[in-house]
């Protein structure tokens, strides 16, 4: 009789897990449900994220006009103060696992198979963004100052690599010599929102913010597009960091170190900060960073 | 003792041939073109173009340059699929009220042979997969008997992924056919002259549809020797051995005879002598080196070697349904021991009443199911076709599965016996419900995302999702959307494509399943709708998009069991 049980057995499995996977499948209506909670609850200093991470275009179908690229391209959850999370099939995020391991959910309610939890990180760290403030900098290549332009956005497409956006700072000649606020697919495949700043070999790009609050701390994350990164056969690229011209960090990224963190110590007060980007070879070293400067760091979100 | 085949053998076969076709026929609209499907369309209307110059100024259509120009286009294909998928449509076009002209802007809407000009490119593809689970039940029925090819036939039309190609005019369909009948006809040539021709036939046109065939010959010739040592050791022992064994290789010399002038008549493009070594040449490196696609398997996206070997074992785990896997064990288990060499059989497995055939069917059978697998399996070659490379190897799955079927039939009704009324159709039915049941509940599910689909032992398609396993490719999902964009641009506009090619959306053109003036975008930020096919390394795409709008939120997500197929954005110059 075995093999007639085995049939009868699988066969009953698979009906059953079929219906099984069909009916815990959130419906829109549970999304729409728990958006429309959540969206009456946010605060200007929030994020929402999701898991698993391929519900993410679900999440910003229902929440994208409050999920700005900044907060899309997160490098890590230190801007903000309270994290929202929308989960599915009992899946948790994993960014979130410091912050479950050190405190409860403030909140947390099931809007049918769509859960939502708040967690309350506190006070963000975060004293500018300098990605998002990028407008405010200067940049050049080498002593010559580099012109705000706008025009369309320019690129798009499979292996295109990130897109220039309308506006920016164009150091040219070469039409990849542009400093401008963008999302680059790091070699993780995950998206980051960062600035552009191709190096131009051994001649500095550098982008400075003048007369910045010094708040002790500026972290920095950096990553060369992923095809120009996944075969790790390119040179490295070197980031400075300077407040006043003195150098107060410095990261080397070499491929296959996907998007990479730095973090360094900074005076207090007011200052002069300047993130400058070399490479002995600038041959496909399509490097975007991202970076804050910011106070001491709390204890969970970093 | 093997049933006779006759002619209601064949008219069962036909008539799951026909009811196949009719099946595949009646969902084809529901999928968009792949981007294959579009190159092999353009070659194909090169081909005909080709053809009809033949017919009318054969003279003309053979000079070198002519030829050329018919089939210079996709050359790394030889040419007998395409030539089959443009003389159909030849024929679909000389059915309309106006001839066709062979024009690539006609449109369904003018009549033809077939509903739209999708189907008939695709209807030869159609045509193989019918084909080939005729094929399999007269294959199945004369190795394991009727019951087993009947179900092997089933099992076979039934897998969600087999189910999705076989719709389209692509090579992965038509060579599983080329090939398991040139093993058939091998394997009846080891008992039977007559079919020693058919098999270098067989052979041959396998060649001239797909380079995977090329194979064959080597794991015929491993079975061959299999075979004449098993014959020999049993003739030293005064064992009988059937009369009806042909032990001389007439089947190589066949093959050798047959397959290279058939592969080269049917592909034009090497007719040249000058250039036919060197045309040959390339064509074979470019399958040696071919090039390597990015594939997302168990959360990492594979674009170079070495390649996981467990691919193959775990794309089939997880696409096949599991009833099928289930079955083809029971029917590998009941007939292993004809599989072990005469020796090692008297040693490990003295007592057992499972003896191998003469030619040592058992042996070709897993030989062929298994030579695919691991070929793929190898670190070395390219994975980025998910599962369809090693199609070829699930007729003889299908074949072990619908003995493992007739072996749980039989289980039933010995076990239960007389306790069921009318035990032996009670028993047929039972089963063939448990059998059928999950495998359909399966692909009716899959279709039109049947290369997202997964079976339940990964989670279906969210748990697949979840273990970050390749979510689609070649963009023909798009067929999903087709009522989006019309709704939405209800005056024209123009959408940025992703993986689609600008052929695939011709086709729905073509077909009258997207208004003339919804037309495709070359350019993303200028486009009005921008698609993102999910595959993570397409991701690129969907942060263009956000940079070009200035926006997150998508227009639109296409979902499969609430798993992202499909984001759409749309641009914000539409809305001012």
């Amino acid at each position: 009789m075995w093999p007639f049980a085995l049939l009868a057995l699988v066969a009953i499995y698979e009906l059953v897990a079929q219906a099984v996977i069909s009916a815990r499948v959130a419906p829109d209506a549970d999304w729409a449900a728990a958006a429309t909670f959540v969206r009456g609850e946010l605060a200007a200093s929030d994020v929402v994220i999701v898991a698993p991470a391929w519900a993410d275009p679900i999440l910003r179908r229902e929440l994208g006009d409050r999920i700005p690229l900044a907060a899309a391209g997160r490098s890590d959850l230190a801007a903000y103060e309270r994290v929202w999370e929308l989960s599915i099939r009992g899946r948790r995020a994993p960014e979130l696992e410091g912050a479950r391991s050190r405190m409860e959910p403030a909140f947390e309610g099931a809007f049918g198979g769509v859960t939502v939890r708040r967690f309350d990180l506190g006070e963000s760290s975060v004293r500018l963004d300098l990605t998002s403030s990028l407008r405010d900098a200067e940049v050049r290549r080498g002593a010559r100052t580099c012109a705000w332009r706008r025009n369309a956005p320019q690129g798009g497409g499979l292996g295109a690599g990130p897109l220039t956006p309308a506006e920016h700072f164009f150091c040219g000649p070469e039409p990849w010599l542009w400093v401008g606020e963008t999302a680059t697919e790091d070699l993780a495949l995950q998206g980051r929102h960062c600035v552009w700043q191709h190096p131009a070999g051994t001649e500095p790009i550098s982008t400075t913010y003048r007369d910045v609050e010094l708040p002790g701390r500026v972290v920095l994350y950096g990553g060369i597009y992923y095809l120009h990164e996944r075969d790790e056969v390119h040179g490295p690229v070197d980031v400075r960091v300077l407040v006043d011209g003195a150098e107060v960090g410095r990261m080397q990224h070499r491929d296959g170190e996907g998007w990479k963190r730095m973090e360094a110590s900074t005076r207090e007060g007011r200052g002069d900060v300047t993130i400058e980007v070399t490479a002995p070879d600038p041959n496909m070293r399509t490097f975007c960073w991202s970076a804050s400067l910011r106070g001491p760091a709390r204890e969970v979100g970093e | 003792m093997r049933p006779r085949i006759g002619w209601l053998d064949h008219l069962l076969g036909a008539l799951l041939c026909a009811g196949y076709v009719a099946l595949l026929l009646g969902t084809s609209a529901d999928l968009a073109m792949s981007r294959d499907e579009s190159f092999y369309v353009t070659a194909a209307q090169d081909y005909a173009r080709w053809m009809r110059q033949l017919w009318n100024d054969p003279d003309a259509a053979l000079t070198t340059e002519a030829i050329d120009q018919g089939w210079d286009y996709n050359h790394e294909h030889p040419g007998l699929a395409k030539a089959l998928f443009a003389l159909s449509w030849i024929a679909h076009e000389n059915a309309k009220p106006d001839g066709g002209g062979g024009s690539a802007a006609a449109g369904a809407d003018e009549g033809g042979l077939f509903a739209s000009d999708s189907d008939a490119f695709r209807f030869p593809g159609m045509l193989s997969a019918g084909l080939l689970l005729w094929l399999l039940y007269i294959f199945g029925a004369r190795v394991f008997g009727r019951e087993a090819g009947a179900f092997a036939a089933v099992a076979y039309a039934l897998m969600p992924r087999p189910f999705y190609h076989a719709h389209l005019d692509c090579f992965d369909v038509p060579i599983t056919l080329a090939i398991t009948f040139a093993v058939y006809a091998y394997w009846r040539a080891l008992t039977s002259r007559g079919w020693i021709v058919i098999a270098g036939l067989a052979w041959g046109l396998a060649l001239a549809v797909k380079h995977n065939s090329w194979v064959l010959p080597g794991i015929f010739l491993i079975h061959y020797v299999w075979m004449v040592l098993a014959a020999r050791a049993r003739a030293k022992r005064d064992l009988p051995v059937s009369a009806r064994l042909v032990t001389r290789p007439w089947w190589l010399v066949s093959l050798a005879w047959l397959g290279p002038p058939i592969f080269l008549a049917t592909w034009p493009w090497l007719w040249h002598p000058e250039t036919m070594l060197e045309r040959f040449g390339w064509y074979a490196r470019f399958h040696v080196n071919h090039e390597y696609y990015t594939i997302a398997y168990l959360g990492r996206s594979w674009f170079e070697p070495p390649f996981p070997i467990s691919y193959p074992f775990v794309l089939t785990a997880i696409t096949v349904p599991l009833v099928t896997l289930a079955m083809a064990g029971v029917g590998i288990a009941m007939r292993a021991r004809a599989m072990l060499p005469g020796l090692l059989r008297e040693r490990v497995w003295k007592n057992g009443d499972v003896e191998p055939d003469s030619p040592h069917t058992d042996v070709l059978l897993i030989g062929c199911l298994l030579a695919p697998i691991l070929m793929i399996a190898l670190p070395s070659t390219p994975i980025f076709g998910g599962t369809k490379h090693w199609f070829t190897a699930y007729p003889f799955l299908c074949l072990y599965a619908g003995l493992g079927v007739v072996r749980a039939t039989n289980a039933l009704r010995h076990g239960v016996g007389a306790r069921l009324p009318a035990s032996r159709w009670t028993s047929r039915v039972l089963v063939s419900a448990l059998v059928i049941a999950p495998m359909l509940v399966q692909t009716v599910h899959s279709h039109p995302f049947g290369l997202s689909h997964y079976t339940p032992l990964a989670g279906g398609v969210p748990g697949a999702a979840d273990l970050g396993m390749n979510r689609q490719f070649w963009g023909f999902t798009t067929g999903s959307l087709t009522e989006f964009f019309t709704e939405q641009m209800p005056n024209g506009g123009t959408v940025y494509l992703c993986d689609m090619t600008p052929g695939a959306w011709e086709m729905l053109h073509r077909d009258g399943r997207l208004p003339r003036n919804v037309r495709w975008s070359a350019s993303l930020t200028n486009a009005d709708f921008v698609m993102v096919h999910h595959e993570d390394h397409f991701l690129e795409v969907e942060l263009q998009s956000w940079i070009a709008f200035g926006t997150t939120k998508p227009a639109h997500v296409l979902t499969y069991d609430g798993v992202p197929i499909i984001t759409v954005y749309e641009n914000p110059r539409r809305r001012r």
